[in-house]
């Protein structure tokens, strides 16, 4: 089987899938939580609305896109100089 | 223009004509679910997704990779049969197109190519072994590999954004979405415009009317970039709709985990040389997208039979591909020379027409690609009014 398959690739490729297709897509999902954690919404017991709170959203928010972006394009440029 | 000049002509005619085709049957693979989720209008979609394949086209630092010459004897590669080759693929891309099946254009191309060689040379020169590793494994793989990633994805997404107010939620993954879309489009101009130059240059090189050695002309880049855009625009609605609305209900959440999962692995895919198709990437991921939903404890259905028809479709693939490609040579064959070429291109013509106005009949547009799913492919027409 082994000189059909690739066993070597097959796994960094699933790796590298997980990390970038699921890990950065939850990384994103904690962005937009964090983003919406510290707003006061209409909806009640969503959200504190306290300044404090409301900085630290958006500093864990734009953490969180910021490593997402730079994940695209790090994933971007290893394909195109494959 | 001699005998010889007319026939790459009409060579070069049909490997644009299969690049059309590759464009308009694949915008459902970057922009299906973002048009099933209203993230962008249908129009807005494909016309972006069109512009990146265009650019994406340009963007490779590689030379064209040459997709035939791995799987036949080079030797065996005449003028005559890359054409049938390319009939075949063409001819593939159409029925299934008609019975909106996303199903792999390289897949189909590799599929005629073997064909034509078969029946040309015989079986000494398709190289077997190379079919397995570089086409039926992968095909196998894929989307496995896709359902997985997507499946964990949407799983966490859903977990994660459990708390997150609607209107944040909804919107923010449609924008990352959207991103996520994009990227997709890129790669798909990369990897598949790169193939019908690979296929161009091969032919000009069989013709000897460039150096075995050269790159690929600028002409041909341009030429290829352009017609995958432009069939990219045309939007191939009726794939759109089956994957976008057939194969399960997506909502933003899943939308952005499965094109999440497909960027990520056609991304590593390609870097690490495993020539996984963004079709069979991008069918598993949306059904791993409606199973990770599910398994986060919400309502998801995945249409198994659905599923399963267009994994049976891709297994047809290769051999009905093939069988096209290999009549198509013999046709050419048997008349000769490039009148035999242009006469079984005209019959392709007839071919795409009828299904053109068969389409027609019972037409699946950009208004009508996000209407419920009620089991069936073309939309039960609402009453006007």
């Amino acid at each position: 089987m082994s000189q059909y398959i690739d066993f070597a690739v097959l796994w960094k490729v699933l790796l590298a899938g997980l990390l970038g297709g699921a890990g950065l897509v939850a990384v994103y999902a904690l962005g937009l939580a964090a983003l919406a954690a510290g707003r006061v919404y209409d909806t009640p017991d969503r959200g504190s609305g306290t300044s404090a709170a409301r900085a630290a959203g958006t500093v864990v928010a734009v953490a969180c896109f910021g490593l997402v972006l730079a994940g695209a394009l790090l994933g971007l440029y290893v394909m195109l100089t494959k | 223009m001699d005998a010889n000049t007319a026939l790459l002509a009409v060579v070069v005619v049909t490997a644009l004509a299969f690049d059309f085709t590759n464009g308009f049957h694949d915008t459902a693979n970057a922009m299906a679910t973002s048009i099933a989720t209203g993230a962008l209008p249908p129009r807005a979609a494909v016309a972006l997704s069109a512009v990146l394949n265009f650019a994406g086209a340009f963007l490779s630092l590689k030379v064209a990779a040459t997709i035939a010459t791995g799987i036949v004897d080079s030797g065996a590669i005449t003028l005559t049969v890359v054409f049938a080759g390319l009939v075949g693929g063409l001819a593939w891309n159409l029925v299934t197109w008609y019975f909106g099946i996303p199903s792999s254009s390289s897949h189909a191309l590799i599929g005629g190519v073997a064909g034509a060689t078969l029946i040309a040379v015989g079986a000494s020169a398709v190289k077997g072994a190379a079919i397995v590793s570089k086409v039926l494994i992968p095909a196998v793989l894929a989307p496995v590999f896709a359902a997985l990633v997507a499946t964990a994805g949407a799983f966490l997404v859903h977990r994660i954004t459990r708390g997150t107010p609607g209107a944040v939620r909804e919107r923010g993954f449609r924008v990352g979405q959207l991103c996520s879309a994009s990227l997709v489009s890129l790669a798909h101009g990369t990897n598949d415009a790169q193939k019908t130059m690979g296929v161009i240059t091969l032919a000009l090189v069989a013709d000897h009317a460039i150096a075995p050695d050269a790159g690929t002309p600028f002409w041909v880049i341009l030429a290829c970039a352009v017609t995958i855009a432009l069939g990219t625009y045309t939007g191939g609605w009726r794939v759109i709709r089956t994957l976008g609305k057939g194969l399960t209900e997506i909502g933003p959440p899943q939308g952005f985990a499965a094109e999440g999962s497909s960027a990520a692995i056609i991304f590593a895919a390609t870097h690490f040389g495993l020539p996984l198709s963004t079709t069979h990437v991008t069918g598993g991921s949306v059904v791993g997208a409606g199973l990770g939903r599910r398994l986060a404890g919400e309502r998801s259905e995945v249409r198994w039979g659905l599923a399963g028809r267009m994994v049976v479709a891709w297994l047809v693939t290769l051999p009905a591909a093939a069988l096209v490609g290999a009549a198509a040579w013999k046709g050419a064959d048997a008349i000769g020379g490039t009148g035999g070429a242009a006469v079984v291109f005209a019959v392709m013509l007839l071919l795409a027409g009828g299904l053109y106005l068969a389409a027609r009949r019972e037409p699946v547009t950009h208004a009508n690609v996000n209407a419920e799913w009620t089991g069936r492919l073309v939309p039960v027409k609402e009453p006007v009014g």
